[in-house]
């Protein structure tokens, strides 16, 4: 495991001001995934802009994680469907030019 | 600078109540939160607005003070001056420093000067804003992996674009976004890849699809004919009495997977027999001389 890609879930709920039990919950609804190394919990630097977008909704919306979890999924499905329009936007604009 | 009617933009009458202001200002953040609303850059500024007007009418210092002022803010400062000059206190004491002052309004600025961010975090430090961007390539500048320079928000920066990398795939360029806040790392950059296509293949995923016209003569007799592939020219034996919409599998002769080096799709022929339009008078004579045959 290479320490600089990884933060411990400590120092993440320390800085966030959140509850250790709050990321485990993310972990549970495979928000995020947790490496464990030596007793202690990790998360990858890949999944902080998701479970910080979580915090976020948690803290300044006041939306529980079973909330979170169901909001995640619809904010794929809405980017899905951007991309998609976007995708097909484009490809009108081939026929259209 | 124009005057904010924080009341209009929180849909709240002059008198709302603390409760009224807390639940009004959640509903619409809900709405509008920037998180909630991917890619809506006018949900984002409805946000700020939203933001901007709880931290006034919520803090009931900073409300009295807009109350008393509203549209004559900007004198604000004048009589502030006055009233200290009659002894008689004011509103000397906001210390609003920290936070990004950038998610405010000039009129807040003025008003009440900096101001913590959302959720009142003070000397936090934030991730900077992901950029998304849009690179248009021809079908032929993504076969083989190469490297471009692009220029973003002012900065350049160089980056493989690897072959094979398909329409409407996005690619992130970690570290190369927005610049954090108080010394917060910086976002990431999102590439969207727009590939137009004007060559005479059909590319889904590795697969490439060609529309190929052999003479009728050679579809009947068979024969050998050059297709051009995306790799030059090859050379293909037709057989004797080849159908109309036959097809032909050319394998490796596709398009390049993605970040897998040296794998290739499969390019996919389909043959369509030339009906010759236009006959000279001996050519004709020997269709009708086929004719007397009665071939089928």
């Amino acid at each position: 495991m290479n320490p600089k890609r990884y933060i411990s879930i400590k120092t993440f709920c320390k800085y966030h001001r959140v509850e250790e039990s709050f990321v485990h919950y993310m972990h549970e609804y495979e928000l995020v995934r947790i490496v464990f190394e030596q007793g202690e919990a990790f998360l990858h630097d890949d999944e902080l802009p998701v479970l910080e977008k979580m915090v976020r909704l948690h803290q300044e919306l006041h939306i529980n994680p079973e909330g979170l979890h169901a909001v995640h999924q619809l904010l794929q499905h809405v980017e899905a469907l951007q991309q998609e329009v976007g995708r097909l936007r484009r490809k009108l604009n081939r026929f259209e030019g | 600078m124009a005057f904010i009617d924080y009341y209009e933009v929180l849909g709240i009458k002059r008198e709302a109540s603390a409760e009224t202001i807390k639940k009004q200002y959640r509903k619409l953040a809900r709405k509008y939160h920037p998180d909630l609303n991917p890619n809506n850059p006018e949900a984002e500024q409805k946000f700020k607005q939203i933001n901007e007007a709880h931290e006034v009418l919520s803090d009931p210092e900073k409300r009295k003070k807009y109350d008393e002022y509203g549209k004559d803010w900007q004198h604000a400062e004048e009589f502030e001056k006055a009233k200290k000059t009659r002894g008689s206190g004011g509103f000397s004491g906001y210390t609003y420093s920290g936070g990004d002052s950038g998610d405010f309004s000039d009129f807040f600025e003025s008003m009440f000067g900096g101001a913590a961010g959302f959720g009142r975090r003070q000397k936090v430090r934030f991730r900077g804003q992901d950029y998304h961007t849009e690179l248009q390539l021809p079908l032929m500048e993504v076969y083989t992996t190469h490297k471009r320079t692009l220029t973003v928000n002012h900065k350049k920066i160089r980056l493989t674009i690897p072959a094979g990398i398909e329409d409407g795939q996005t690619i992130k360029i970690t570290g190369h976004g927005g610049p954090g806040i108080e010394g917060g790392p910086a976002g990431d950059l999102y590439i969207t890849f727009a590939i137009t296509n004007n060559t005479a293949f059909k590319r889904e995923g590795t697969n490439l699809y060609k529309t190929v016209l052999i003479p009728l003569t050679k579809a009947v007799l068979g024969g050998e004919i050059v297709v051009e592939t995306l790799s030059g020219k090859v050379k293909l034996q037709v057989k004797p009495g080849t159908q109309n919409g036959t097809k032909v599998k050319l394998k490796g002769k596709g398009f390049p997977k993605y970040k897998k080096e040296g794998q290739f799709g499969d390019l996919l022929l389909t043959y369509e027999v030339h009906i010759p339009t236009q006959l000279t008078d001996k050519q004709k004579s020997l269709f009708e001389a086929l004719q007397q045959t009665h071939l089928a």
